[in-house]
């Protein structure tokens, strides 16, 4: 019987053609994954280079101040992407993989982005989990829309009917069938990217996988229950195609507009007004408040004075270049506070939505979503203030630049290590099974209409 | 063909549409949908020029309220640019939310464009923004798929085709027919959505001429109407080639996933392969090095610069830079920003020809796949595509440039060669002169040069008509009735 059903799927051209090109497609997602890879090595290197070329030019003219070199030179942070991101880019490439600073105020120099063509932004990477997200469901939809409508349709269902205890396990086999037809094309595409892009073999990449997994499984789920409405052919494709409408499109874009409108950032424009204020007017205000409040942010550096009536000195430069990132610290709050709302809340309605909820939590496994760049974020400001706190002192002290190891002053790296969330799994599980219970009602309701 | 047979056969079809109680159900769901796409990008589009406004009359007081100082420290408290959106931005979002809404401009560097919507958003940007174009873009083709897809094959299946046929009805009447209803179908859903559109950009306050405005909207409309006409016909056309209603169905949608998903995502990996972009690194240090190349202005044994000074000091036969009539270092300074402006100038028209060169493979699309003709029309009308924020971007670039070399002259004419630095308290100038300078502002592109911009993608349109019209009249004679 199996066997029978094995060699008409097999024969039907609609699972053949939807298959390969299901396969083709997942080829064409993986080559972008591996080049999205090279790219941010590619850039990371780039850096590392321009990092120690700035440094080493700069320490051949500026033969003065120790201060008037730190004015110039940069420093670079990166944050290092692991070889996963490639399956699920989420936002990866529009943020720049390493940032260089000068340890002047850091809110001017924070928020530049890649340069990525706006429009191919719009289009979207077609990352695997796109493939994953839009694509696999419609191939689950056009295999199986018409399991048991089909069967109705053709006459042949009152004939099992009458021949079996249980005609739905002839249904439930053929549903089986497919669904081992396709997990095998998911397991193949994880295996080959996985070799492919030389992803390690760890908790990540088995947590990736079973969310994968767990969204293929909802999908079917959501067809066998489709399926139990008992509803005709054409229904099913509408009701199926809808619920893909409504979980890959409507409902996220919906939420996108109702989480941004919720919480608008205008905290990011002053933040730049701020701290533009803050560091610039202090060059014409008397200097003494300013060091004031320098040495108040720092007591350590307390014992060092401007000299008096000179009308510079690097002690009151980098104290007006504190001020910018001090005076616009509010402004930059509420803008942190508000990012990290949008991420609750987003967080909180994809516990209903698989679609979402697969999309964030493979953006959180590949350290490629929201989160990872507020944690760069927050990893680019300490290494910022590690940076001054090391520098300060040798600048009040006007120690001769010779007398520092500029060489070692290379590329850091920004890792961010999370254990895996398996808990993660839960809601698409959860939803699942909420699904096939209701899918066991209806059939029985059917079962009993027919009695 | 007879108009009265046409009117007949589509008023039949349009009504069928609304016999199926499901139909009904499907309408008004729609109609939310648009109503929520609509409101909330207004009333989100609202509050960001709200926000643009306060915050530009900020930047502009603090900027008339700097005291008397050195015009070099202003050209370094430079100024912040804030982008405003085009009026039509709510009904299609376009590229809006991947673009910066706000710039630091300065003199000697030339800062990205912060802050887009994207950057500040989670990872649901990736599912898209809801918007009104998107709706009446990809959805609503479905739906149109959804009425359509039985309209000859249900009919064949029922034996009534072959009844229409003997009784005298041609094939192009039936087709064209169709074709009408369905269209007229999809206008329960169009017409208001445009009617509620146009109350609201009555509404949206803005600068602009209401001909500018009338007229792109106008232009929209027309463009949508031929789109959803397209792809009625092809609703019409595949379900009389199709064997089955089922085989019909199955080819709508594949149509439907080719033109939305497969085309643009291989024509998007087939134009990053033709014309890969440099990263934000590489491009920085391209343009370092040249600027490298062709001298700077620090440096007092630069040869660009030394040639320079021996120059004007030999034309003003002094001796020494400080005996120039005029201030030295500003005039070094206004040198320099010129040779880096253009230098930058450059290359940021490389990268932004690239841009357009990668855009360009996508829209060359439009000629087999009216989704992208109308995307690309859609977004350029509602001045939500890269050429109106190309507008901003130069606008903000010039009076960047315009505002350091202001203020170079300024200290050209007015700071003496003799101070030491801009503490100095001779070294200071007027408050006035802050207050002259201009503000800042943008225009959008004028709907004539938006038009330009689409000629190819309505052109693709228009092809489509007629090469669908030439199939009705001269290939319908070959479809199977039975």
């Amino acid at each position: 019987m199996i066997k029978l059903q094995i060699k008409q799927l097999l024969r039907s051209k609609s699972l053949g053609i939807g298959l390969v090109l299901l396969f083709f497609l997942g080829l064409i997602s993986l080559q972008i994954g591996k080049s999205f890879n090279e790219r941010q090595q590619f850039i990371i290197e780039q850096t590392a280079l321009a990092q120690k070329e700035h440094i080493n030019r700069h320490l051949k003219y500026v033969d003065g101040h120790i201060g008037l070199l730190l004015y110039y030179i940069r420093f670079g942070l990166a944050n290092e992407s692991p070889a996963i991101a490639g399956l699920s880019i989420g936002q990866r490439d529009t943020r720049q993989a390493a940032q260089l600073i000068n340890i002047r105020n850091l809110e001017e120099q924070k928020n530049t982005s890649e340069l990525v063509n706006p429009f191919y932004q719009l289009l979207g990477n077609m990352d695997f989990s796109f493939v994953l997200i839009y694509l696999f469901p419609l191939i689950i939809i056009v295999l199986s829309f018409n399991l048991l409508s089909e069967e109705k349709e053709s006459g042949r269902w009152s004939l099992l009917c009458v021949q079996s205890n249980n005609p739905f396990r002839v249904i439930k086999a053929k549903l089986l069938i497919r669904l081992v037809c396709v997990l095998f094309l998911l397991i193949v595409l994880l295996l080959l990217g996985s070799l492919y892009l030389n992803i390690s073999f760890n908790q990540n990449l088995m947590a990736f996988c079973a969310h994968a997994i767990l969204y293929v499984l909802f999908w079917f789920v959501l067809v066998w229950w489709a399926t139990s409405l008992g509803k005709s052919s054409n229904q099913n494709a509408l009701i199926l195609l809808s619920c893909w409408l409504l979980l890959t499109t409507i409902i996220p874009s919906i939420v996108n507009n109702v989480v941004n409108y919720k919480y608008p950032i205008a905290a990011a424009y002053e933040t730049t007004i701020d701290s533009r204020d803050g560091y610039h007017n202090k060059w014409d205000e008397p200097k003494e408040p300013t060091l004031l409040k320098f040495k108040k942010h720092y007591p350590q550096f307390a014992k060092y004075q401007h000299p008096e009536a000179a009308s510079f000195s690097w002690l009151w430069y980098y104290a007006m270049q504190q001020m910018g990132d001090d005076e616009s610290a509010v402004a930059r709050q509420t803008m942190k506070q508000k990012i990290e709302n949008r991420s609750k809340l987003t967080k909180w309605i994809g516990y209903f939505v698989p679609s979402i909820h697969t999309q964030l939590s493979m953006n959180f496994i590949c350290k490629t979503g929201l989160h990872n760049y507020l944690n760069y974020m927050e990893a680019l400001e300490t290494y910022h203030e590690d940076l001054r706190l090391s520098f300060y002192p040798k600048i009040f002290e006007e120690e001769p630049i010779q007398n520092q190891k500029w060489e070692t002053y290379s590329l850091q790296y920004f890792k961010e290590g999370r254990p895996t969330n398996w808990i993660s799994l839960l809601p698409v599980i959860i939803l699942s099974f909420v699904f096939l219970l209701s899918a066991k009602q209806k059939g029985h309701q059917n079962s009993k209409e027919k009695k | 063909m007879r108009i009265a047979q046409i009117k007949l056969i589509s008023s039949l079809s349009y009504r069928s549409i609304f016999r199926v109680p499901v139909n009904c159900w499907l309408i008004g769901a729609f109609m939310i949908l648009i109503i929520i796409a609509l409101g909330s990008s207004y009333l989100s589009n609202l509050h960001h020029q709200h926000n643009v406004n306060h915050y530009s009359e900020e930047v502009r007081d603090r900027w008339e309220n700097n005291p008397d100082k050195h015009p070099h420290r202003m050209a370094h408290y430079g100024y912040v640019a804030f982008r405003t959106k085009y009026p039509l931005s709510f009904f299609d979002n376009g590229i809006d939310s991947y673009l910066g809404n706000a710039v630091f401009l300065e003199a000697h560097r030339q800062n990205s464009v912060n802050f887009s919507q994207a950057s500040l958003s989670t990872g649901l940007m990736k599912f898209g923004a809801l918007s009104a174009g998107l709706l009446l873009q990809l959805l609503l083709p479905l739906l149109i798929f959804f009425w359509g897809y039985a309209s000859i094959s249900g009919e064949r299946e029922k034996g009534v085709l072959k009844l229409f046929l003997t009784q005298g009805a041609h094939w192009q009447e039936i087709i064209l027919g169709k074709t009408l209803g369905l269209f007229l179908g999809s206008l329960t859903v169009v017409v208001p959505a445009f009617i509620l559109t146009f109350i609201l950009l009555l509404l949206y306050p803005h600068h602009l001429s209401l001909s500018s405005i009338a007229s792109s909207f106008s232009c929209l409309t027309l463009c949508y109407l031929a789109y959803l006409f397209i792809v009625s016909f092809l609703a019409v056309w595949v379900s009389a080639k199709s064997a089955s209603s089922k085989t019909s169905l199955i080819k709508l949608i594949g149509c439907w996933l080719f033109f939305t998903l497969i085309i643009p995502k291989i024509s998007q990996v087939v134009g990053q392969f033709l014309y890969p972009t440099p990263s934000k690194i590489e491009f920085d240090t391209l343009v370092e090095q040249e600027l490298l190349k062709q001298g700077d202005s620090h440096n007092p044994d630069d040869p660009h610069f030394k040639a320079l000074k021996d120059s004007l000091l030999l034309t003003h036969g002094v001796s020494s830079t400080k005996e120039l009539p005029f201030n030295y270092s500003g005039y070094l300074m206004k040198e320099g920003e010129k040779l880096s402006t253009e230098t930058y100038r450059k290359h940021k028209a490389e990268l932004i020809s690239l841009y357009q060169k990668q855009s360009k493979v996508v829209h060359y699309t439009a000629m087999l796949n009216p989704y992208i003709a109308i995307k690309n029309i859609s977004m350029v009308l509602s001045g939500t595509d890269f050429g109106s924020y190309q507008i901003f971007n130069e606008a903000a670039e010039n009076y960047r440039y315009n505002l350091a070399q202001t203020m170079n002259d300024l200290q050209i004419e007015h700071i003496s060669n003799t101070v030491k630095s801009s503490a100095d308290k001779n070294a200071v100038i007027s408050q006035q002169y802050w207050i002259d300078f201009p503000k800042f502002q943008h225009n959008f592109l004028s709907v004539k040069e938006m038009i330009k911009s689409i000629k190819w993608s309505i052109g693709a349109l228009i092809m489509w008509l007629i090469i669908l019209m030439l199939a009705t009249v001269y290939f319908s004679k070959n479809l199977k009735a039975i």
